[in-house]
């Protein structure tokens, strides 16, 4: 249930089966972005990989002495190029593995366009997703909607990553779907039909209690992605958006020019995967600590290596030492220009009156707050307009409303037409008409209790008072009180015992903070293993864009994106 | 969420509250249970009062973690897995995983493409045979007319009539734009789609290399020469033919030199052409990359190798040699120069040619040059230096002052422990395994000669027990029950024999050790050298302090022998297995034992191993030394292995020139059977107690003399030992004296036998000095 390791593996399995020699790795667009989301480039140099091509590129020389590893999805246009790259092989010998089920006909076309025999070996290998985090994988796949329906091109194309999945951990599940969403039981309906269709492929050892697949719809927990966030993962991509694990600087004032992108993927980065999930608060001490440590180990100036023990103390830490610089320098970045945003944009205070938006029930108190927000001349846009969609989205059929004179106030602030229409989209989006689930008022009365005691209890931290909707619902389902008639099984057959293995998949996107409580739920419920997903990682930008071009469908996100 | 937490027995009282049935107040252990029961029980009541019991669970819990100081929301924070009792496991410990789902294509591809290829194969050769038919007569010598009789006999051409536009360009033919015949395959094409193959090319294509390079000659400017550059660009090719055409355009009709034929033909050939030459070409890059992948292999061979030694060097052990360790650093570091080198010359590959290689080709190159500086760069610099030999002197010295501090702490504990369980265990097996051994313990392990060997790992304690005796019982006893959960009965059968001479010998030896001892304390402090003395005296004080919360100071004596020798042996089990499979059944005396403790399998690196070696480093695994001292005449050859620099070495030489090494000193009761002629060599030359004792000197002022020890080491139980055992010691010198006499006597014998006459010379004078001391002890003592 790791999905970075699934992919890894695969990754692995492929340079291993090409044996020794100088390898050229050919991909296309999207296997390139799953493959450096697990491997760096050094780790796979070391595995003899030099050269890393795109297949649909025209600027490939002929290098007999390479062998040639092709990762590809099974698309048309990559096959045709492959089978133009057959017709006349650049490389030695061509090990060909696609990331998805490939049709018969296709392999004879290819198989027919071998006339020099170059191909050793034509594989499925299902790594066919992003893997973010060990248990969180992303199709990078935006604007899946269509309205309250798919996009026609992306159902097939959502399924093929989710089988993927499925296959690449090894998992034959049952489904639950959220009834509210028609897409969630398209997807379903979807995802069963290839598992009865390959069921050759599905036919793995059976587990006493069989996995779970839960599919959901982001349009039911609309307010999470719009908050903002105080863990380190969430906060990167909320304020300067990771797209693959990369982030973008360049937009960061005085930055080097080696900084101008930056990876964090905690699989190559110690100080990352311990702070991962830790708020912004302890990274500071963190970061703090790491530099301390780092100017020990950095020799100084004045110190000349004089003797030769001196010089060989430098040298022996070397490697470590150059290593530290290169991730010191990075967080010390990255730490450095998000406190620069939080401080610029007054993010604590915007936090602060989004959480109470979220998790409290105090309307005057909300309503003010928010309107002090939007008076102040230094919050942001973005901010302001987040505000409100939260406000609308919370207090959508509040008796006293002050909707309209927030909207006046947008205006005022001089937020153009088209982010004030977005308000309104959002609404659309996850309002209460589309919403199966009780987002803000819980009705039962466990619910009602266990509020209770929260408020008992006291709040702890202010800015992270808020927590999804996805956590709930996971908590119901491990516990087997996740009701059918809100999440109904497709097909005949239920779940008698409590589920161990589960798989959520969120259409229209999962974010980083369910990732976090799905890190979290992994970590102190015994025996259960979560793995999330989305089409996406939303980060507000891309969430508000989602929700506010519903028709506009097709096109790949680009996170950093301005909107 | 229950379950996250421990189970209900770390609660107890207060937790016991919260488990109390809602409905009939039974008190159940835990939440389970407590929920299983309900459940059970009262499934029919109304959900109303299930309600009421979850909260009041909830509140128990609550209650439960404010009274265990443990907030559950803190939880994900700590960090620590230790906080989660079961299950609940963080996603990047998810491992291990098995590959996921594949599915393989390639037999069904082979089968298309088996069909494919042999269309093509069979296309090819057509055309081959062909090609060598038209090339297999002198075209230079005969006409026109005979060439293309010959030429249509090849392949049947087709009709003019049947052709009115060119086939491959669509052009009309008419009287200037004549109809060619493709020689290969009989179609007809225009003349601008009209390719010639050159003759060498088609020799090349029909006999191979060798014979189209004889023909070529004159004509190396021929593309198919050229090289494998040009292999896939047919434009260039035709631009080469085409100039070649035009230096031959007055025989245009005459194909002298070339072949005419359609443009699919030509390319079916350059193909073939192309294949041909590939498969006997190897790139430099190739080759070069061959060797640093060999170098870099060799490296990862033997770089952990070599890190192995360096730690234990840097730690100051003696299991490898300094100058090993520097021969593989040299060898590594050799490799890494290669590496570097290779790397180099691939990155500048073709560099200086025109023109220039393709951009990928650089990249390629500068990619495979990263790769060897990354692999450099990692390995070579996380290379561990090696100490100098100086530094290495004290860090064995180091070492060792750690070493016996710690045994001191340990048997500190020990003791502790030790006067607590002394009179209960004594007859118990498990006595052995007091508070100290912090070594795991080890299974029976199976060995070459003895297939089974008892777990040495009690002997470790045997310092602590107050006689050899006493430990070597309690040994029997363990290796008894491990040979008994061995299934060995012969084992048992004679350990069981071996046990009950023991606690014989036990009996008679507590009633002559008085005597023995207080004789023999008196008799060694004469012999005690000056300095010794002197050194010695320094630390008298805080010595005695210890020594009196010791047993009594003759048992401790004992000890220390025993502790000695059995951290000698322990290299030496290999060595001396051959010897216990023959020597217990054979004898079956007490003497039997000694094989065992020989077994045993100490730490290597205990102090009195590392004292005795002095500055050597023992080669590892070697044990030359050690092991040589089975034969006690070998020693001689050992000796020198010795430290010189040892100022009592040389007295202890004379006086016992054969027993350097002290290495089977341990059996306590050698000394009442020292004397005996007939015990084995091996046998023979160990176990003298007096030798240990001055093994024991020996190695306390050597260590003091040698600079390195500070007083503070003084806390070495071993020296506390010695010193203690000072006051009595020439009561029972005198006894051993006249032991080791016997012992001479029979190494004399032995000696004669064998006709080693230098050494009965040196044991004769040996004897003599022996004798002196005997008497000199006994002027004193009376």
């Amino acid at each position: 249930m790791n999905v970075t390791l699934a992919v890894k593996q695969y990754i692995s399995k492929m340079i291993e089966n090409s044996g020794p020699g100088m390898k050229v790795l050919l991909m296309d667009k999207e296997t390139t972005s799953i493959v450096s989301v697990v491997y760096t480039q050094s780790e796979i140099l070391q595995k003899e990989v030099y050269l890393f091509e795109r297949i649909d590129s025209q600027s490939r020389d002929n290098m007999k002495h390479l062998k040639a590893i092709c990762f590809l999805r099974p698309t048309k246009e990559n096959v045709e190029n492959l089978i133009q790259e057959l017709r006349r092989p650049k490389y030695s010998v061509y090990f060909i593995y696609f990331s998805n089920v490939i049709s018969k006909s296709e392999i004879k076309a290819l198989a027919e366009a071998d006339e020099q025999e170059v191909v050793a070996e034509v594989q499925e290998f299902y790594g066919d997703f992003i893997a973010v985090n060990p248990h969180l994988f992303s199709l990078n796949l935006s604007g899946v909607a269509r309205g309250r329906s798919w996009e026609p091109t992306l159902l097939p194309r959502t399924t093929q990553g989710l089988t993927s999945v499925l296959l690449a951990l090894k998992k034959c599940p049952m489904i639950r779907y959220q009834l509210s969403s028609d897409m969630a039981k398209r997807l379903g309906e979807s995802v069963k039909q290839i598992i009865t269709k390959e069921y050759e492929l599905f036919d793995f050892r059976k587990t006493e209690v069989p996995p779970l697949l839960l599919i959901m719809d982001r349009s039911d927990d609309a307010i999470t992605p719009l908050l903002n966030q105080w863990t380190y993962q969430a906060m990167v991509h909320e304020l300067l958006g990771l797209n693959n694990n990369r982030i973008d600087l360049s937009r960061v004032p005085g930055i080097s020019k080696e900084l101008k992108e930056v990876v964090l993927s905690a699989e190559n980065d110690e100080f990352y995967a311990n702070n991962l999930y830790l708020n912004f608060g302890e990274i500071g001490t963190n970061i703090k600590n790491l530099m301390e440590d780092f100017q020990k180990k950095k020799p100084k100036e004045q110190q000349k290596l004089e003797s030769i023990s001196d010089m060989k103390a430098f040298v022996d830490n070397y490697p470590q030492f150059k290593k530290m610089s290169g991730t010191v320098s990075k967080h010390v970045t990255v730490v450095g220009e998000l406190s620069r945003l939080v401080s610029e944009r007054h993010l604590m205070e915007v936090s602060e009156v989004e959480q109470e938006l979220a998790c409290q029930n105090d309307h005057s108190s909300a309503s003010q707050n928010v309107r002090r927000l939007l008076q102040n001349p230094r919050v942001s846009e973005l901010d302001a307009v987040r505000l409100v969609m939260l406000y609308a989205l919370r207090y959508e059929r509040h008796s006293s409303s002050i909707l309209p004179s927030l909207m006046e106030e947008l205006n005022r602030k001089g937020v153009s037409e088209r982010h004030r229409r977005m308000v309104t989209s959002m609404v659309e989006y996850g309002g209460k008409r589309v919403r199966g689930s009780d987002l803000i008022n819980p009705q039962d009365a466990v619910a009602i209790t266990k509020q209770f005691f929260k408020g008992l209890k006291g709040v702890e931290n202010v800015y992270t008072q808020h927590a999804p909707l996805l956590q709930e619902t996971l908590d119901q389902l491990i516990k087997g009180r996740l009701k059918d008639s809100q999440f109904p099984y497709l097909g005949p057959s239920s779940l008698r015992d409590r589920p161990q293995d589960i798989i959520v998949f969120v259409i229209g996107g999962a974010t980083y903070e369910e990732a976090l409580a799905v890190y979290n739920l992994n970590r102190t419920m015994p025996g259960v293993r979560i793995v999330l997903g989305g089409t996406t990682i939303h980060n507000t930008k891309s969430c508000v864009k989602m929700a506010g071009c519903p028709l506009g469908g097709g096109q790949f996100l680009i996170h950093t994106g301005n909107c | 969420m229950a379950s996250s937490y421990p189970p209900p027995f770390e609660g107890t009282g207060e937790v016991k509250e919260g488990f109390l049935c809602p409905l009939c107040l039974k008190d159940l252990q835990s939440f389970y249970q407590l929920q299983e029961h309900y459940e059970e029980e009262h499934s029919g009541d109304d959900r109303h009062v299930r309600g009421q019991l979850k909260s009041l669970v909830q509140k128990a819990k609550k209650a439960k973690d404010k009274l265990l100081k443990r907030d559950g929301e803190d939880k994900p924070e700590t960090g620590s897995y230790e906080s989660f009792y079961y299950g609940g496991v963080d996603p990047y410990m998810w491992e291990p995983q098995e590959l996921g789902a594949t599915r393989n294509h390639m037999d069904f591809f082979k089968k298309h493409r088996a069909a494919r290829i042999d269309h093509y194969v069979i296309e090819v050769n057509k055309l081959i045979i062909r090609l060598e038919k038209l090339t297999s007569f002198d075209r230079m010598n005969i006409d026109a007319g005979k060439i293309r009789a010959i030429e249509k006999s090849v392949v049947a051409w087709v009709s003019d009539t049947d052709v009115p536009f060119c086939p491959d360009c669509g052009n009309k033919f008419n009287l200037r734009n004549r109809r060619h015949h493709c020689r290969l395959c009989g179609s007809i094409m225009c003349r601008k789609c009209m390719e010639f193959v050159p003759l060498p090319l088609a020799y090349k294509l029909t006999s191979g290399t060798r014979e189209a390079r004889s023909v070529t000659g004159s004509q190396s400017q021929s593309p198919p020469t050229g090289g494998g550059g040009n292999v896939s660009g047919m434009g260039s090719r035709r631009g080469s033919i085409s100039s070649l055409s035009s230096v031959t355009s007055m025989l245009e009709e005459k194909d002298d030199e070339r072949i005419r034929c359609c443009l699919h033909c030509m390319d079916t050939l350059m193909k073939r052409q192309q294949k041909l030459e590939e498969k006997d070409h190897v790139p430099d890059i190739v080759k070069l990359y061959e060797r640093l992948r060999l170098c870099m292999d060799k490296v990862d061979e033997r770089a952990p190798e070599y890190i192995r030694m360096a730690e234990s060097l840097n730690a100051g052990e003696t299991t490898y040699n300094l100058d090993t360790a520097g021969g593989l650093r040299m060898e590594v570091q050799k490799y890494y120069e290669l590496i570097d080198a290779l790397s180099k010359k691939i990155l500048t590959l073709g560099m200086k040619e025109e023109p220039q290689p393709h951009q990928k080709t650089l990249q390629l190159q500068r990619m495979v040059r990263y790769t060897a500086t990354l692999f450099v760069q990692e390995k070579l610099l996380g290379l561990m230096s090696l100490p100098t030999k100086d530094k290495y002197e004290d860090l064995k010295e180091k070492r060792k002052q750690e070493q016996e501090k710690r045994l001191t702490q340990e048997r500190l504990i020990a003791q502790v422990a030790q006067k607590r369980r002394q009179d209960s265990e004594k007859n118990r097996p498990a006595a052995s395994t007091n508070g100290e051994a912090p070594q795991a313990p080890r299974a029976p392990r199976m060995t070459k000669a003895g297939g089974w060997l008892p777990s040495s790992d009690t002997l470790h304690t045997c310092g602590e027990l107050e006689d050899p005796l006493l430990q070597q019982i309690d040994n029997i006893q363990s290796f008894l029950r491990q040979a008994k959960a061995a299934q060995r009965h012969d084992e048992v059968a004679m350990l069981e024999e071996n046990l009950r001479q023991l606690q014989d010998e036990y009996d008679q030896q507590q009633t002559s050790l008085a005597i023995a001892l207080s004789q023999r304390l008196a008799q060694e402090e004469s012999l005690q050298q000056d300095e010794l003395q002197r050194l010695e005296d320094r630390e008298r004080g805080e010595r005695e302090h210890r020594a009196q919360s010791q047993a009594p100071g003759s048992q401790a004596t004992y000890t220390w022998q025993g502790s000695l020798n059995l951290t000698d042996t322990g290299s030496l089990h290999g060595e001396e297995e051959g010897e216990e499979e023959v020597t217990p059944k054979a004898e079956s005396s007490p003497l039997s034992m000694r094989a065992f403790p020989a077994l045993t399998d100490q730490d290597e690196e205990s102090p009195p191993r590392l004292r005795r070696l002095g500055g050597d480093v023992t080669p590892p695994g070697g044990e030359g030394q050690n092991s040589s001292s089975l034969n006690p005449f070998e020693e001689e050859d050992s000796t020198p292995v010795e430290d010189p620099s040892n100022p009592f070495f040389e007295e202890i030489q004379k006086e016992h020139k054969e027993v350097a090494n002290g290495k089977k000193e341990y059996n306590p009761f050698e000394q009442e059977e020292g004397g005996e002629e007939e015990q084995g060599q091996a046998e023979g030359a160990t176990g003298n107690p007096f030798e240990v004792k001055e093994e024991n000197n020996e190695g306390n002022p050597f260590k003091e003399a040698s600079g390195c020890t500070p007083p503070g080491a003084s806390t070495n139980p071993f020296e506390g030992e010695d010193e203690e055992a000072m006051p009595d010691v020439d009561v029972i010198e005198e006894d051993l004296l006249l032991q080791q006499i016997d012992n001479i006597r029979a190494y004399i014998f032995d000696a004669k036998l064998n006709g080693r006459l230098d050494e009965v010379e040196l044991l004769s004078e040996n004897l003599r000095e022996l004798q002196r001391t005997l008497q000199e002890q006994k002027s004193k003592t009376h």
